[in-house]
């Protein structure tokens, strides 16, 4: 049963006059009924039949030959197998199915009516990907040549030849895993700690950094952190006293807040 | 001629366009040539109709038929005539090029006078084959006996490349109305064609 609705979107469909959702949803429609399909063509017949209404002109002189000419240097494509509806009327049927072979009617149908349009935005989309392609190309060799600018200002850089780079070694027995990298900037009078896996501690403890001057009788103190679960952390630190030269650095565990001097275990240390 | 004749000239016509097509689809040239000459015409009347130059409509026409040549394989007969196959294509690509050019309002101000509806006796071509008079004339006559505001509504729909919002606001009219028009006018053409073709 075909509603007035059906037969008003059939006719606008037959004058290519429906667009986006409505026109996806009427072609929908039109692969699950064979007699909406068949309004369809008849329409779309009536449709093309009023191109004869417009007033009568001879083609120009030459036409012809020169579309034969084109002719012989092509061939036609191979005769492709006629689409037949009837193919998809047991899965409109199949109610589990139903979607699919609407969507896969649809698509068919869409290519068939808009076949030329397809070959053109084909065209069109290889050309955009092209483009895209060269564009990326340029693209990639700039980033490379930027790196490699990059790479080369860091290894002339004054900044990073100053900056000392330890990995601490681990001093007790339930550390084995752990890793931790000193870096630090005598310039600055500062540095950055990060560790992976080291213990997590109770709320009650800390872990103590310290830095080694053999100027001072005593490593100085450069401040606590604490480990959560991951065991994860990148800590930045400031030694109390200035500091001439870091000849070493050590992580120890020591009471919450830390501590002045230290008292507990190190548990990380590294020239 | 009775109406008997030419009903059996346009089925002829048809049986034997179908055929050339077929032909075509084989790559004989001959039946190329052959369907050009039935076709021609009135595909170049559609593509000038639509935008109104001669330099455009024969690339249209031309495409066309290279179109034809190429793809005459995927032609299904079940979903309709040769002839409604190629004035769609023609259609299409000659819509395609006025939404291109970005000319529509131009064309349709230079074309204003051919959207009013159009006179039954149209100036036939003597030379023009007996099926093509007779289907003309038949289509006019159909067009005709619609009522002028339905006969507007899809002379804008079929040649202007409009959409159906343009044409709504082109006739100054609601869009359901507009689109009750088409589709009460394309049906009464089909009804009305149906007995004469």
């Amino acid at each position: 049963m075909i509603t007035e609705k059906h037969e008003e979107l059939a006719a606008l469909y037959a004058f290519d006059l429906l667009e986006g959702a409505e026109r996806a949803e009427f072609e929908s429609a039109l692969a699950a009924s064979s007699e909406l399909r068949t309004l369809v063509h008849s329409l779309r017949e009536t449709a093309a039949s009023v191109a004869l209404s417009a007033p009568q002109m001879e083609p120009p002189a030459g036409l012809k030959e020169r579309i034969m000419s084109i002719a012989t240097e092509t061939h036609p494509e191979e005769k492709q197998e006629a689409f037949s509806w009837f193919k998809l009327v047991p899965w409109a049927i199949a109610a589990g199915l139903a979607l699919v072979a609407i969507r896969l009617g649809t698509q068919n149908f869409s290519l068939r009516t808009e076949n030329s349009n397809l070959l053109t935005e084909r065209k069109l989309a290889e050309t955009a990907y092209k483009m895209a392609q060269d564009k990326l190309t340029e693209r990639s060799l700039l980033a490379e040549k930027m790196i490699t600018d990059l790479g080369n200002k860091l290894r002339n850089s004054e900044d990073l030849a100053r900056l000392k780079i330890t990995a601490l070694a681990s001093l007790a027995g339930n550390t084995k895993a752990s890793q931790v990298i000193a870096v630090w900037d005598p310039a600055q009078q500062s540095g950055l700690l990060a560790m992976d896996k080291l213990p997590p501690i109770g709320d009650t403890q800390d872990y103590q950094i310290w830095v080694v001057d053999p100027a001072y009788k005593d490593p100085v103190n450069a401040g606590i952190f604490h480990v959560w679960s991951d065991g994860r952390a990148a800590v930045p630190f400031k030694p109390d006293e200035p500091v001439a030269h870091a000849a070493a650095f050590a992580v120890s565990l020591e009471k919450k807040g830390g501590v002045a001097k230290a008292e507990g275990t190190i548990v990380m240390l590294g020239k | 001629m009775t109406g008997t004749q030419s009903n059996l000239t346009g089925e002829d016509q048809g049986r034997g366009q179908a055929e050339l097509l077929a032909a075509i689809a084989r790559g004989e040239k001959a039946a190329l040539a052959g369907l050009y000459d039935s076709l021609s015409r009135p595909l170049y009347s559609l593509a000038y109709r639509i935008l109104g130059d001669d330099a455009e409509a024969k690339d249209v026409v031309q495409d066309v038929f290279l179109q034809i040549w190429r793809k005459a394989g995927t032609f299904d007969p079940v979903r309709g005539s040769v002839f409604g196959w190629a004035a769609t294509l023609t259609r299409h690509r000659a819509v395609d090029r006025v939404r291109m050019r970005k000319r529509r309002a131009e064309i349709l101000a230079e074309s204003a006078a051919d959207l009013q509806p159009s006179p039954l006796s149209g100036n036939l071509d003597s030379s023009a084959s007996l099926w093509h008079q007779e289907k003309a004339r038949a289509v006019r006559s159909a067009l005709g006996q619609l009522a002028p505001e339905q006969q507007k509504a899809i002379e804008l729909a079929f040649f202007s490349g409009l959409t159906q919002l343009q044409i709504s606001a082109k006739l100054n009219e609601p869009l359901g109305t507009v689109k009750a028009r088409i589709r009460r006018g394309l049906l009464k053409l089909k009804e009305t064609l149906s007995s004469k073709l």
